[in-house]
């Protein structure tokens, strides 16, 4: 199936409170798409965000939504019957390794949402999955039941350390991988979360692939909002999904990111 | 390979296919790696006078035949920008274009002066962005008097850089303001920019864009940007760039037959890929050797000959 690029208007089929910040919105509509691709999601009257996108077996799609701003609290207000706005898929995919069959996936907040569908392709093809999922409390570590339905090995981590290890799934995957032996890593979350998890698999030397955010305009590769440096990729067609070889050629990772005018933002870790 | 250089306004492109300003101009980064596909020159995405965000999304989308985008200008401004272009500049080997817009008169000085310093090779002034009425008012490209005043003005302050005129197919009166950028001292005009259009989803009830209203770009719209061409052809002597809609050598060739000496690209970047200058310059190439032209100076304007 190919790329929609003009608005699809689609019914909310049936929404899942996941959390007190989280609700997960299905349809019925076969979208195209794969693990790590988004859709771009028009909320009418508000905005258009991109979302990553989840197939789970015998439904059309679905995206879960933290409501953090304006629009996605406008989406927590929705009902089923209301519409909303897709196009893409956009992006790049997740490859999982031809040698071996042992992965980890580093998952901060969000990042739960590519990384879960990744983990039942996974799972399918009988890959050994671990997850390191990473949040603020127990409430919420998004599909953690869903994981373990499917046989991912779940690594939960909190702040609060109301479940699992009290602090960061980053150091948590550092003990782990001091011991275990993975194939290929996955990691997507906050972008120091993502730095970290990049420097453990440099130094080991583990094949590992990011999937790195920045603001998104028309998806599918011609404004250049989301062109990173000094490459130019642009991160939503030759992105979101980098390989960690790839990765060593954005200079602007873990450092900076561009807002809507297209003006530099440092990220609060770099100093002058 | 045909030989596809040609001379714009005194400037030497080794293909005449340009970046259409607001396709990839947001970083330097980004132009090299439209020169590392093939373009003859590029164009930056406009600069205004302040740092501006834009519309809110949805700002783009497309279909089969054309794209629409309200994008809204967003830029960081001409202070934050000056040392983006330098290095842009220095960081291409093919000629880079810059392009301004603004609300009135002195801030196109404003930003023009500090553009013209930045080294690049030419500047178009963006007189026709349909996108930003509410902000800015009505475009100046739909004025002759506007448009004069305009160009005379940001060409005092310009130095030796040659200007072009970037003109609207919204305007019935293209060819008249064609003529007043021409006389006010412009070296170039580019046509067409993205025609106003809107675009409603039925089962939404509204208009796709936050803007409402958005410019139409792409395939939809070549056959205007042809008849912009070719009617400006008749009646200015300076050089056109012609722009809207080109996808292919063929669609090269025949805005070069219209009178264009270079053509943009923009919305082709959607239709076939980053690689779209390549392709375009090899399909250009095929055509002429097949047809044994020997330089696109010979093709150009060379359909107004028909009997």
């Amino acid at each position: 199936m190919k790329q929609i690029d003009k608005p699809l208007a689609l019914p909310i089929q049936k929404i899942i409170t996941e959390s007190e910040r989280v609700k997960t919105f299905v349809f019925e509509y076969d979208f195209p798409g794969g693990p790590g691709q988004f859709v771009m999601c028009w909320i009418p009257g508000f905005d258009e965000k991109p979302f990553g996108i989840i197939k789970k077996d015998g439904e059309g799609f679905r995206i879960s939504v933290a409501a953090v701003g304006e629009s996605t609290k406008a989406m927590h207000m929705m009902e089923e019957g209301d519409l909303l706005g897709f196009r893409g898929p956009y992006g790049s995919v997740f490859t999982l390794p031809e040698d071996g069959k042992k992965i980890a996936m580093v998952a901060g907040g969000y990042g739960m949402v590519p990384l879960s569908y990744l983990a039942q392709e996974a799972r399918k093809k009988e890959y050994e999955v671990h997850l390191f999922i990473g949040a603020r409390n127990k409430q919420e570590l998004l599909f953690k039941e869903w994981m373990a339905e499917i046989g991912a090995l779940v690594h939960a981590s909190t702040d609060d350390g109301s479940e699992g290890y009290k602090g960061f799934n980053t150091d948590l995957f550092k003990s782990n991988a001091e011991n275990e032996t993975y194939d290929k890593v996955y990691t997507v979350g906050p972008e120091i979360m993502e730095m970290k998890i990049a420097q453990i698999c440099w130094e080991k030397n583990i094949p590992f692939e990011v999937s790195l955010e920045r603001y998104m305009k028309c998806g599918f590769g011609i404004c250049g909002q989301c062109s990173v440096d000094p490459t130019g990729w642009r991160m939503c067609v030759e992105g979101p999904v980098i390989d960690g070889e790839a990765l060593k050629k954005i200079a602007e990772f873990g450092k900076y990111h561009r807002t809507a005018s297209g003006e530099v933002q440092k990220y609060p870790w770099i100093k002058e | 390979m045909a030989n596809l250089s040609v001379n714009l306004a005194g400037i030497s492109l080794q293909n005449p296919t340009v970046l259409a300003s607001g396709i990839m101009g947001v970083s330097s980064s980004s132009l090299k790696f439209v020169e590392e596909n093939g373009a003859g020159a590029v164009t930056l995405k406009s600069i205004g006078p302040t740092e501006r965000p834009g519309h809110k999304n949805p700002t783009v989308f497309a279909w089969r035949e054309g794209i629409q985008n309200a994008v809204g200008l967003s830029n960081p401004g001409i202070e934050n920008s000056i040392e983006k272009i330098t290095t842009s500049v220095t960081q291409l080997d093919i000629p880079v274009f810059g392009s301004m817009f603004a609300d009135t008169i002195d801030n196109f000085k404003r930003v023009g002066e500090k553009m013209a310093s930045t080294g690049v090779a030419a500047i178009e002034v963006n007189l026709s962005c349909p996108n930003t009425e509410d902000d800015f008012g009505r475009m100046f490209a739909l004025d002759t008097k506007m448009t004069s005043d305009l160009i005379k003005a940001v060409k005092s302050v310009v130095g030796d850089i040659p200007i072009f005129a970037k003109l609207s197919a919204d305007s019935s009166e293209i060819v008249e303001v064609g003529k007043a950028a021409e006389a006010a001292g412009a070296d170039a005009i580019t046509a067409i920019n993205t025609i106003s259009g809107v675009v409603i989803d039925i089962n939404m009830k509204r208009p796709i864009l936050t803007n409402k209203v958005g410019g139409v770009s792409g395939p939809a719209i070549k056959p205007m940007g042809v008849r912009a061409v070719w009617n400006l052809y008749n009646s200015v002597k300076i050089p056109i760039i012609g722009t809207g809609g080109i996808n292919t050598g063929e669609d090269a060739i025949e805005y070069i037959m219209a009178g264009a000496t270079a053509i943009g690209i923009g919305s082709g970047v959607y239709y076939r890929g980053i690689d779209v200058f390549k392709k375009v310059t090899e399909e250009m190439s095929r055509f002429m050797e097949e047809n044994r032209y020997k330089s696109v100076e010979e093709m150009r304007g060379i359909a107004h000959k028909a009997s």
